[in-house]
């Protein structure tokens, strides 16, 4: 755990004190949202509809950017073979990544998310609440494939569309269920059915963090 | 009697219908230091990256300290000095060792940390970042870097190349006390004058096979260029 917590450590204090990642990720959503508002001229209504696929699109495609960003790092000045040759499991490195990718990303969503209600004039209520929830099995399920992907792809010269390639077939479920979940909390109609799909990506977040904890070892070898 | 840190047996590493390496036998003894010399592409960075365990050989046996290079254990004994410099240009010199350090479980680490920037004259700029650091400067960081942990064994990928004198003169100086506290060093280089002056023994590769392998005591410089070039001629490659 102290190698993970010294990869965490390393990349948030690099992050921000650049703010590469989080400053991309932030302008690209706003201008999701601002291109999204301002273009449709759509009842309230319809916009309630769109607006949890809005700000999943932002949330996954913002996403990408820091998971683009986080292995990019570590191949400037062979920093990916000292990983390699560091005396900690590769599970350990993945570990330290995948905390590094999550915590950028969340807090990413904590600036992001306020800008989102003020301009779909959503009303808050007890019940947002379990966004929170929702978010984050979302958030978890992205970056547990994202960082393991996005380790194999920095090794090719078309990272970005390699990363793009392997992820979206893989994320898809949970990011549609991610949407449909989150449709339902704004919309207020939080049934019986909510928490079975809530726990049903919680499950694949952890069979995705487990097989990628299991396999990193693999990733690094040359 | 002599113990062996390092034992390749028929060794063998191709990358599809590339070969790399053809049936290496080498052995390195603890506290040996070995010059390995060959032409670009002849094979010495791969030889490394199987020594260190970061690439598994496609045939034949590698044994570092008695186990497979690949151990995590075996893996916190040794440290590798290249042209990839192994440091974050956007942490100071200070973060970027304290990052390693705390990866390789280094005990006292603020004394440790003082001590090798010591070693390689960098105190003063330990809060600047490294992006702003000259080559020669990063390279020493390196240097200090990769003996944070006191590796059993040092593998040096041709780290002469792009250093100012000063920097050469301290590398080598830094690689003589190496030598004098008894650990074993293997340097890859194209520099037979540094390589007779540092090392026991010389080891050249040609055509990704061990061709010539003899103790530094009994030649000189000159010799060494003799055979270096009576070997094949590059440009063969399978």
């Amino acid at each position: 755990m102290r190698a993970a917590l010294s990869i965490l450590k390393k990349d948030l204090r690099m992050e921000f004190r650049s703010k590469e990642s989080i400053l991309a990720m932030w302008i690209f959503s706003l201008l999701i949202f601002v291109i999204f508002n301002f273009t449709f001229e759509v009842s309230r209504l319809v916009m309630l509809e769109i607006a949890p696929g809005l700000l999943w699109v932002a949330f996954i495609f913002s996403g990408m950017f820091g998971l683009n960003h986080s292995f990019s790092v570590e191949k400037e000045n062979g920093n990916l073979r000292s990983m390699a040759l560091m005396p900690v499991e590769g599970g350990q490195i993945y570990l330290g990544k995948f905390l590094s990718v999550t915590f950028i990303m969340v807090f990413f969503e904590i600036l992001i998310f306020p800008i989102f209600i003020i301009f779909y004039d959503l009303q808050l209520s007890v019940q947002m609440f379990m966004l929170i929830p929702v978010i984050l099995a979302g958030t978890l399920g992205f970056t547990s494939l994202g960082t393991i992907l996005s380790a194999v792809a920095v090794h090719t010269r078309n990272q970005q569309i390699l990363l793009s390639l392997l992820l979206w077939p893989l994320v898809s479920p949970i990011v549609i269920w991610s949407v449909n979940l989150t449709g339902v909390v704004i919309n207020g109609e939080i049934t019986g059915s909510f928490y079975p799909l809530l726990i049903r990506v919680g499950a694949f977040d952890v069979i995705f963090f487990t097989l990628a904890y299991m396999l990193f070892d693999f990733i690094l070898e040359d | 009697m002599a113990i062996t840190a390092l034992q390749l047996k028929d060794v063998s590493k191709d990358f599809g219908r590339i070969i790399a390496l053809r049936k290496v036998d080498l052995s390195v003894e603890v506290g040996e230091f070995v010059s390995i010399l060959g032409r670009n592409g002849a094979g010495k960075t791969t030889l490394l990256n199987i020594i260190s365990g970061i690439s598994k050989p496609s045939s034949g046996e590698v044994q570092l300290f008695g186990t497979d290079p690949s151990d995590t254990a075996n893996k916190s004994k040794l440290a590798v000095i290249s042209h990839e410099m192994f440091l974050y240009a956007n942490l100071t010199a200070l973060e970027n060792l304290e990052y390693y350090a705390s990866i390789y479980n280094v005990l006292n680490i603020p004394e440790r940390i003082e001590f090798v920037l010591n070693s390689v004259e960098l105190k003063h700029r330990r809060f600047d970042l490294v992006g702003t650091f000259s080559r020669g400067m990063t390279q020493r960081l390196t240097i200090a870097r990769a003996l944070l942990h006191e590796p059993s064994l040092l593998l040096l990928d041709e780290p002469f190349t792009g250093l100012d004198q000063h920097a050469i003169g301290m590398l080598t100086s830094l690689l003589l006390e190496q030598k004098q506290e008894g650990r074993t060093i293997l340097l890859t280089t194209h520099d037979l004058h540094t390589a007779s002056e540092l090392s026991d023994r010389y080891v050249i590769i040609e055509k990704h096979s061990v061709m010539q392998d003899g103790p530094m005591s009994e030649t000189t410089p000159e010799e060494i260029r003799k055979k270096y070039f009576s070997v094949q001629p590059a440009g063969v490659h399978q």
